[in-house]
């Protein structure tokens, strides 16, 4: 039979086209449009009766080198990166090998139970988090009472607030890291752990030498989602510091937020999350380039 | 034959129904005052039964609710009639979100300058000097008390009133007294872990040296920077003299006052009715409500006003506006019930009535309207707005102990003249 390659071509592109249409509409067109209106002074929302915004060129984004608040952004997330990235990543491979022992409804039960957090919303972390860790009425806090240390208010705190965010989304988020290094794990065949066992390897021999060089690719994987999350984090941080010192807790996109829907600077708004967009693209590409080097070592 | 009646019948219902003006109304009121506002509504709608019908929408408080409005005026979306804080009115004229209320509409409504207190018609007044909010009411915040316990601690007078109120030194007095009795926890439940909200307290103690926030568009010019640096020194000192309550939030604070684990507290009117509601299923203590100590040298209290709005472009067409001024001039003249939410109605026609003199704790701590001082009018001020953010990241650490109240105005000063 000969293929009518032209008329496949066709169908292949009305058959893509409705996605393209709706990705153009609600991805595309708006990423260009905040880069326009990085370079503007428009408001958050540029009223029919209002003034047209006017172009202000490169200052929105030369005033951020003296901005304080982006300043502390800017560092606090790449602590939160650091503080949960490989952190977090490390714990969910822990658990997962751990789950991987056990066997039949047990393991479904205990892999269950770690994933469960991450089915949660993110307002009843909070909620959650706030019932256990609350200064006056946390229950944590009765624990402390008991084997005498002192209270710490642990949200309210410059110095504990990030770590202690970094904790609570390792608890929230761990599950889906531990399903991927699970499937990663069962993927490799069993036969190569029975040859290491006949060579009388150790467990650290073995998952050093198997494990860990088998699983890279999962790991890898895990490692660069975990790293785009955690880059725009937002909801925990505006959450957790609600009331408290927004501005000693602010990150990136939290940044935006303020500047976009409390103080109606559009075009402010939009240069640092052209800043961000382009932190996200070359940490990545960086971080890929990191992984395929290691593979090539190994 | 049947059915042609049924017809007409159809007719004339339709043209009744098209008689009928329906006003899209938004709100914020989510607590106990949403309620009272509710069943205000409902009393409206039946008394204008087939001439005016509200169609209300509760919304979430603070930023999303301000984000919406603007939107929606964007979009020509936006509804007939909406709540707002007289304090975020600078930012919304700036904005274009808001409609003026003209003289014309004031004189349909039967209301003018005359019937409101000077600070909340100056509130309502945008920079042009138009105004753009019809006041509903004032929510000041105040000092609650547990009259058990005060009693108890010899520390009220014969009237059941708080005896430390005169000045600062009588007022820490009167915490000291009151830690000394070891009746309770904290003698003052504090929202110290809130700066955003302590940002009422701080601001009236400011008020109490004369003090201002912004002076010709400068922040903490002169010696207004020294007066706030005072008034969070003498919080600072309840702190280190385990005289107040630490990095406690606002839900906690009202807990600790209503299970008596603190003897005071200084909160907002709208919490007036969940202590009137508890008292009432008699799960509370005998209580009050006075207006704020004076601590300083004059007496000043931190007040904020719910105001009706008309966003741009809303209501252009006369019978509509004719509609919306009438659900705002009858809501008003109701207000003697929005009292009982704990804040004091606008109208002075109603505060002066009888039956709010009555009005218990209202009619207690009314007489502070004559010092209520307003947010200082600018786009950076209002309700969850940006100045809040700034000072909130200061008042915590200075509250609890750590950090140095001078220190804290310096950084304030820089940030506040930055934004």
């Amino acid at each position: 039979m000969i293929r009518n390659t032209k008329r496949e071509t066709l169908i292949a592109y009305i058959l893509i086209a409705p996605f393209v249409a709706i990705y153009a509409l609600i991805f595309v067109y708006p990423t260009i449009d905040m880069f326009r209106m990085s370079f503007t002074d428009s408001p958050l929302i540029v009223m029919p009766n209002g003034q047209p915004p006017e172009f202000v060129g490169l200052e929105n984004y030369t005033r951020l080198a003296s901005d304080r608040r982006f300043d502390t952004a800017f560092w606090n997330t790449a602590y939160f990166v650091l503080l949960t990235v490989i952190p977090g990543t490390i714990v969910a491979l822990g658990i997962a090998l751990g789950i991987s022992r056990l066997s039949g409804r047990l393991q479904a039960l205990v892999l269950a139970l770690f994933f469960l957090p991450y089915i949660l919303p993110v307002s009843v972390v909070y909620r959650v988090w706030d019932w256990t860790l609350n200064f006056q009425f946390g229950i944590a806090m009765h624990v402390f009472d008991m084997i005498g240390i002192d209270r710490v208010p642990v949200f309210k705190v410059t110095g504990w607030f990030m770590p202690a965010v970094a904790l609570v989304t390792i608890w929230w988020t761990a599950g889906f890291s531990i399903l991927l290094f699970l499937a990663g794990i069962r993927a490799i065949p069993q036969e190569i752990y029975e040859a290491a066992s006949l060579d009388n390897a150790t467990r650290w021999t073995t998952f050093r030498r198997v494990t860990w060089p088998l699983l890279w690719p999962v790991t890898a994987l895990v490692l660069t989602i975990q790293l785009i999350l955690q880059l725009k984090i937002f909801d925990q941080v505006y959450l957790f510091s609600t009331g408290g010192r927004p501005n000693d807790n602010l990150v990136l996109v939290y940044y935006v937020f303020q500047r976009a829907f409390q103080n109606d600077h559009g075009g402010r708004a939009a240069a640092i999350a052209v800043v961000l967009f382009l932190i996200v693209i070359v940490v990545s590409v960086l971080n890929f380039q990191l992984m395929r080097l290691a593979e090539k070592k190994q | 034959m049947n059915k042609f009646v049924a017809l007409a019948a159809g007719a004339m219902m339709a043209t009744a129904a098209q008689a009928q003006e329906t006003v899209v109304w938004w709100d914020f009121l989510g607590g106990g005052d949403g309620v009272r506002m509710k069943q205000l509504i409902s009393e409206f709608n039946e008394a204008h039964e087939g001439e005016i019908a509200i169609d209300a929408t509760t919304l979430e408080w603070g930023v999303p609710f301000y984000t919406k409005v603007q939107t929606s005026v964007a979009v020509g979306e936006a509804p007939d009639v909406m709540t707002y804080h007289a304090s975020r009115i600078p930012l919304a004229v700036q904005q274009g979100v808001l409609d003026e209320i003209t003289p014309a509409d004031w004189e349909a409504m039967g209301f003018g300058e005359e019937d409101f207190a000077p600070a909340i018609w100056n509130a309502v007044t945008g920079p042009d000097g138009k105004t753009y909010g019809v006041p509903l009411d004032t929510h000041p915040i105040v000092l609650y008390y547990n009259k058990d316990i005060l009693g108890a601690a010899g520390q009220l007078d014969e009237n059941g009133l708080p005896i430390g109120l005169g000045s600062g030194e009588d007022f820490t007095a009167m915490l000291q007294a009151l830690a000394d009795s070891g009746e309770v926890t904290f003698p003052l439940g504090s929202v110290t872990a809130d700066g955003n909200f302590m940002f009422r307290t701080i601001y009236s103690l400011m008020g109490q040296q004369g003090g201002e926030l912004m002076t010709d568009g400068e922040f903490l010019a002169g010696d207004n920077a020294e007066k706030l640096t005072n008034a969070l020194t003498v919080l600072q000192d309840w702190t280190n003299a385990g005289l107040q309550s630490t990095y406690t939030d606002y839900p906690a604070t009202v807990a600790l006052f209503t299970s008596g684990e603190a003897a005071m507290m200084i909160n907002g009117v709208w919490e007036v009715p969940t202590m009137t509601d508890l008292h009432a299923d008699g799960k509370l203590f005998e209580w009050g409500a006075v207006e704020l100590p004076m601590i300083f040298d004059q007496p000043a209290t931190y007040s904020d006003s719910h105001v009706f709005a008309i966003p741009a472009g809303s209501s252009q067409d006369p019978e509509k506006r004719a509609a919306v001024l009438e659900v705002m001039s009858s809501i008003l003249q109701e207000s003697l019930f929005w009292a009982t939410a704990g804040h004091i109605p606008a109208y002075n026609a109603v505060t002066n009535s009888d039956e709010f003199k009555m009005m218990e704790p209202n009619a207690t701590y009314s007489s502070l309207t004559a010092n209520m001082i307003y947010d200082p009018q600018s786009p950076l001020a209002g309700v969850a707005g940006p100045m809040f953010d700034v000072m909130s990241t200061y008042f915590v650490p200075v509250l609890n102990g750590e950090m140095d109240p001078a220190e804290a105005v310096e950084e304030i000063a820089y940030e506040l003249n930055d934004l």
